[in-house]
């Protein structure tokens, strides 16, 4: 494909995107809430959309088809599971969602602190949330970097494609704050799963004559892909390992738990919950069919990651949906990362700034979080220029070091007895166990670190709470509050 | 509301422990078919959807 084509391509993207993002900022009133969490306004569908947006990136059709490629259907029992971690929303969505609104919260971490009656748990979990999602969103620009490069066969340099990206995602969240960030996700997430679905429907009938065909190929050639640990790579080790940090990411991931502040209703909560789950479904069945496609059309790849790009240079996928296809795939990479960069200026705002700043005003507040969303970009983007490899490795490292906030999460809306100096502990200890373990390789008795750090940032929790004194009054008003009013609602 | 909750928490925790160990049993771990891992882990997705579905069908329009 021509570098022309693919500039041209991006830029008539970045422009309509731009136009709705500049509709979506005139709508904006003024204020934090309405900057960072569109007013608490959000409608369900927009809602389901960005939520679907956010949580779903770059990693579905390049990573995750990659997994399959490798390592045949397990992939899509980790993904699935991942998708059933929404139980956790059935739980936790409207109590987030009624707290949110009771105490004016603009952040999860917020929420911590008042909670646990300590500023420093929210610095630190903001700190800790800042230090784990970098990484991420920088995996979200290398991966279009990488499309753009591999699609072009190189026409289109590496940094070319990872500086459009940051643009795009700094543009737009700049322009209108969260609501143009959910009009523009509404609208890649609607290109997402189009794309997705036309060209699984494309390859399945021009590369095997229909999808019963593609699953009898599958059968025949390659019959230990349809089992598990099948051929090798989903050994139950890394499948738990995988598994466990991302079933907890509508908890883990502040980026996807501040949707929960957004919705105007518990009825628009609900909205956006199921319609995440068809979208999930959907879009995680098109990314295993992507995967095993490649590996019956493609079967001497030497690196998995490569699965996607060689596929849509193959004859069967038109130039036009291969075109449409890394326009999908940009699009979920973009919406991820823009979607993190606000929540993580929202963060620094709400829960450095203002409790360091105790007598800042509104405006100062806003404009702090404004400015940080060029600042993270441009750190995003560094980290992106440093390419470092392993797609799927880094984005699941940064799902094990969030995994440390969940049991501070689930304490302070189920136990009356946890404490600040335990979620500090917890989040600190078990954020540099996953961190040490990620990056020396260790795998104690065989276990990930997403399993090491959830486990650690558990013990530390419940241990050091029991050891030293809650805030029992708080604890007490926060949950008999919510008691009360899930009970009049027969919410569980 | 309490014995609801604790329901559905019992019930999802066997759901999602099924997800995770019956794959990896002699009952589906030599089944190279469509029909095998592939079927099952789409119905426990589907199940979980449903439920889902009915613990959501609570949330209603209170402002």
């Amino acid at each position: 494909m021509s570098a022309t084509t693919i500039y041209l391509a991006l830029f008539l993207y970045f422009i309509v995107g731009s136009i709705i993002a500049r509709y979506a900022g005139r709508k904006m009133g003024g204020g934090v809430n309405e900057y960072f969490l569109a007013g608490r306004s959000l409608g369900g569908v927009v809602a389901a959309l960005t939520y679907s947006a956010t949580t779903y990136s770059a990693f579905m059709l390049v990573g995750l088809a990659g997994f399959t490629y490798i390592g045949g259907v397990g992939a899509l029992g980790f993904e699935l599971i991942y998708l059933s971690g929404l139980v956790l929303v059935a739980f936790f969505g409207p109590r987030l969602w009624l707290v949110g609104k009771r105490y004016n919260y603009l952040t999860p971490t917020e929420m911590l602190g008042d909670r646990y009656q300590s500023k420093a748990v929210a610095v630190v979990s903001a700190v800790a949330a800042v230090i784990f999602l970098i990484p991420y969103s920088a995996v979200q620009l290398i991966g279009i970097g990488a499309l753009v490069e591999g699609i072009s066969g190189g026409a289109v340099p590496f940094l070319a494609g990872v500086g459009i990206a940051s643009f795009i995602a700094v543009y737009w969240t700049w322009t209108g704050g969260l609501r143009a960030v959910a009009w523009t996700d509404s609208l890649q997430a609607a290109v997402m799963l189009i794309v997705a679905v036309l060209s699984v429907v494309f390859i399945a009938y021009r590369g095997f004559g229909g999808f019963g065909n593609l699953f009898t190929a599958l059968e025949s050639q390659y019959p230990a892909w349809l089992t598990v640990p099948g051929p090798g790579f989903f050994n139950i080790h890394a499948f738990i390992g995988l598994t466990l940090p991302w079933f907890f990411f509508s908890l883990s991931n502040p980026q996807v738990s501040q949707r929960l502040f957004m919705p105007r209703s518990l009825a628009q909560m609900r909205i956006m919950v199921m319609g995440f789950l068809i979208f999930g479904f959907i879009y995680t069945l098109v990314s295993i069919l992507w995967g095993f496609s490649a590996r019956l059309l493609l079967p001497d790849l030497e690196v998995a990651d490569a699965a996607t790009p060689a596929l849509l240079g193959l004859d069967i996928v038109p130039a036009s949906v291969a075109l449409l296809v890394m326009l999908g795939i940009s699009a979920a990479a973009v919406s991820t990362v823009n979607s993190i960069i606000l929540t993580l200026s929202s963060m620094i705002t709400r829960d450095v700034f203002k409790n360091i700043r105790e007598d800042s005003i509104a405006h100062q507040e806003l404009l702090v979080g404004r400015i940080f969303v060029p600042l993270f970009t441009v750190l995003i983007l560094g980290f992106a220029t440093l390419r470092l490899d392993l797609i799927a490795a880094l984005s699941v490292a940064s799902s094990a070091g969030l995994l440390v906030m969940v049991p501070a999460l689930i304490g302070a809306f189920f136990w009356k007895r946890g404490t600040a100096p335990a979620v500090i502990l917890s989040v600190v200890g078990g954020g540099i166990v996953a961190t040490v373990l990620q990056y020396s390789g260790l795998k104690p008795f065989g276990f990930w670190p997403g399993v090491w750090s959830g486990v650690i940032s558990t013990i530390l929790f419940v241990g050091v709470s029991l050891l030293t004194r809650a805030p029992e009054n708080k604890a007490e008003e926060f949950i008999g509050y919510l008691q009360e009013e899930l009970d009049s609602k027969e919410v569980i | 509301m309490k014995k609801k909750r604790i329901f559905w928490a019992g019930l999802f925790f066997l759901m999602i422990l099924a997800a995770f160990v019956i794959p990896y049993t002699p009952l589906l771990n030599d089944l190279s078919r469509v029909y095998g891992a592939f079927l099952f882990w789409n119905i426990f997705a589907l199940i979980v959807i449903v439920c889902l579905g009915i613990i959501t069908s609570k949330w209603r329009d209170l402002g």
